[in-house]
């Protein structure tokens, strides 16, 4: 194959061969794919280069679309609620991704251990990535609230110690707000990290934790230096896959708190959403969604770029 | 997965995460029957949007029946979409521009940002026409669904804003029961009393309960305002010294543990769920709350909103409208349904009788169909909060939903949390409301 490859003729037969239309031995292949790519060429593709657009108008949904050009992105820069909503995912994205990674390999490594009731403690934990969102949030509406279970607990206690303890208001405060959020996801997403950690970590050679030992590692250098490495690429995987949803978070905020008070938890995504359906802006909100498309883009080429220095390919 | 594909498609993912997470199952049945062949020579079918429960679904068919039986030649079909949805929804069967999908008669709000879009019928010549008289409706309640001086909707009920008490607790804290001549300070002294705290401070039943929202109330009581002017506004007057006092004295109210705070208030279900619980002793809400609280033999009553000292009453003149799309295909039809929807023997009557609304005409308040024997006791305390309605509750023009939304809201949310003083925030929000106008262009010539 390699000596194949370095023949140009050779390998312009192959690349010919990759693209040639062969229906007579395919179209069973395209059957099976038509209902998705006639779904995504409707509702995804197109509408995404409606949104383009849609961007370069001012458009209130159901009146006339009038040409603005560059406006709507232009307006983004002066747009209080814009650069907050900008700086809330941001913290959102610092904090719920690395949370998520750390807790996710550090229940994944407890799972590990081969402890009695695997089985029950990898169900339960991954038990909320399988529940509704919303039902999830409505109940930590209810647990976090300032007169909820939460709240009596803490001030019990406070009781119990005599001392005068209470949760800080999570829900209602423009300072705890964001938190609660962090939690909800959390609680929504670390279990997924913990699965596909935890199939990572099963496919650590053993060998090399032997090799290890026989050198003398301990345990946080054998993690350290074999267990980290070799999962490198898992870690990478998440990782990019988390900043994403991390930028795109909406309905955690959305539902547990409407992106209140005082827009303290107000995500970019629900302030494109409040922008095209409650104030019937449909230009700016699809401004806004370019911005974020070619901002984590370009924050995922960088992550892509930077991966070489730390991802490391068993193959290598 | 592609990624390019999913980053810029956050708008979508967000309608489409925003439909799965206000429509939680209950994805209604569509009602329409399907079109049938007109039985009738000549008879006229209408589309028919409203939102609502299925209780208000039913009263909505009541009307529909009613008016056939007078009207054999027109025939209603009903569209209805719970209220999370109704806007979406009616919004796209705009935009597709389908004549034949688009409601001819639909309850909106609000109006006039609908009007200013074109997709609305303006009413002015067929109120010429057939002499409908306008000066039925309380005042300023027209306001709400005019856009460039015209009339684009007729509004069906009003929002009526009245305390109710809770006769038990008032009973057991030793407290008078509201009057007429009640003020701020009659309010704040029988708070005090109303207000319970266990051992360690917390409150466990608050003398009140009033969203944020209808802080508006307090300061026109007080001679304050929102804007100068609500059509076409200049300038921001929320930092006028007496809207300034008028918020303060709602944000004390919740920093001494009087009433609720607002967050906490929606946490706790809103103001029908703390009422009926005992956990608020009083709350200051529109009528919508009168059935439920009948439904659960709720010893209360209603009184009027106490006003400052030396203030006046006050009640924000706005409800959602009847309107007729610009692209019906029936509008004479239409205008036939919407006249008898709104006049005191037609639709009017059988939403008051059903308790589902306030009326929007004063003839029909002032009718057996509303003074009825059913509690709330002290009628007469709701009809006197609706002669107060006027303009001051919010902008009638097309961008207040985003200047309240982005701008306004947010600070007093702030102040309602406690941790804004209206003193220090309210002159910059009122530069930043100036600003949003002229970069709107207002006031408009």
């Amino acid at each position: 194959m390699e000596a194949m490859s370095r023949n140009p003729a050779h390998a312009s037969l192959r690349l010919r061969r990759l693209f040639r239309w062969r229906p007579h031995q395919q179209w069973e292949a395209y059957l099976f794919i038509l209902p998705s790519v006639l779904g995504f060429s409707v509702f995804v593709f197109a509408a995404l280069i409606a949104s383009l657009g849609i961007s370069l108008t001012d458009w209130g949904l159901v009146g006339p679309k009038a040409f603005v050009g560059l406006d709507n992105y232009r307006s983004l820069l002066r747009d209080p609620v814009f650069a907050l909503a900008l700086g809330n995912t941001a913290f959102y994205v610092v904090t719920i991704v690395p949370l998520q990674l750390i807790l996710g390999l550090l229940l994944a490594l407890a799972l590990n251990q081969g402890l009695r009731g695997r089985e029950t403690f990898r169900m339960i934990y991954f038990l909320p990535v399988v529940t509704t969102l919303v039902a999830g949030a409505i109940v930590f509406r209810l647990l976090l609230g300032s007169n909820g279970p939460l709240a009596d607990a803490v001030s019990a206690v406070g009781r119990l110690i005599g001392q005068p303890l209470s949760l800080p208001d999570l829900l209602g405060s423009t300072r705890y707000s964001k938190w609660a959020v962090v939690l909800l996801t959390l609680w929504k997403n670390t279990g997924f990290t913990l699965v596909v950690y935890l199939a990572a970590l099963q496919g650590v050679p053993q060998e090399l934790y032997d090799a290890a030992h026989v050198d003398g590692a301990t345990s946080w250098q054998r993690l350290r230096h074999v267990t980290v490495p070799l999962i490198s690429p898992t870690t990478f995987f998440l990782f990019i896959l988390q900043t994403i949803g991390a930028f795109q978070l909406f309905a955690e905020p959305f539902v547990l708190t409407r992106g209140g008070p005082a827009q303290s938890s107000l995500s970019i995504v629900q302030h494109i959403y409040d922008s095209a359906f409650r104030f019937a802006l449909m230009g700016k909100a699809s401004a806004i969604a370019w911005f974020l498309f070619f901002f984590i883009f370009g924050f995922t080429l960088l992550q892509n770029y930077f991966q070489r220095r730390w991802v490391h390919y068993e193959t290598e | 997965m592609s990624l390019r594909n999913r980053s810029a498609h956050s708008a979508l993912l967000a309608v489409a995460l925003a439909a799965a997470a206000c429509s939680p199952a209950a994805t209604p049945a569509p009602t329409s029957q399907a079109p049938t062949a007109e039985a009738t020579q000549g008879a006229v079918t209408l589309t028919w949007a409203f939102w609502g429960s299925p209780e208000e679904a039913a009263s909505h068919r009541l009307v529909a029946d009613a008016f056939t039986k007078e009207h054999p030649d027109i025939k209603i079909e009903t569209w209805n979409e719970p209220w999370d949805n109704y806007f979406t929804k009616i919004q796209a069967l705009w935009a597709s521009g389908d004549p034949k999908a688009v409601p001819d008669v639909a309850f909106l709000w609000p109006t006039p940002k609908y009007a200013a879009e074109g997709v609305l019928e303006n009413l002015d010549p067929y109120i010429q026409k057939s002499g409908y008289n306008l000066n039925d409706y309380w005042g300023g309640l027209l306001e709400s669904a005019k856009y460039n001086g015209s009339v684009y909707g007729l509004p069906r009920d009003i929002e009526v804003n009245v305390l109710y008490y809770n006769k038990t607790l008032f009973d057991k804290a030793g407290v008078a029961y509201p009057n007429d001549n009640w003020t701020w300070d009659d309010l704040l002294a029988a708070a005090e009393k109303l207000t319970v705290k266990d051992a360690s401070g917390k409150v466990t039943q608050y003398a009140l309960a009033v969203e944020g929202g209808k802080f508006a109330k307090w300061v026109n009581q007080n001679g304050g305002g929102i804007l100068d002017d609500y059509v076409n506004p200049s300038k921001c007057r929320l930092a006028d010294p007496e809207s300034i006092a008028g918020v303060k004295f709602f944000a004390d109210l919740m920093n001494n543990g009087y009433a609720i705070r607002d967050a906490d208030l929606s946490q706790a279900g809103g103001d029908e769920a703390v009422f009926l619980s005992g956990q608020a002793a009083m709350i200051i809400q529109n009528t919508s709350r009168v059935s439920a609280f009948n439904k659960a033999n709720l010893n209360y009553d209603v009184a009027l909103v106490p006003i400052p000292k030396g203030g006046k009453r006050w009640n924000p003149a706005g409800g959602a409208a009847w309107v007729i799309s610009a692209q019906s295909d029936n509008k004479d039809a239409a205008w036939t349904f919407l006249s008898w929807l709104q006049s005191k023997d037609g639709g009017e009557k059988i939403y008051t009788e059903r308790g589902e609304i306030f009326p929007a005409l004063q003839s029909a308040a002032n009718s057996p169909a509303f003074l009825t024997d059913q509690p709330p006791a002290n009628k007469q305390a709701i009809v006197t909060e609706a002669g107060a309605s006027g303009v001051g509750g919010f902008g009638y023009f097309p961008d207040w939903d985003e200047l309240n939304g982005t701008i306004i809201s947010p600070v007093l949310q702030k102040i309602w949390t406690g941790e804004a003083d209206p003193q220090q925030v309210l002159p910059e929000l009122c530069q930043n409301v100036d600003q949003f106008l002229k970069d709107k262009g207002y006031p408009k010539k």
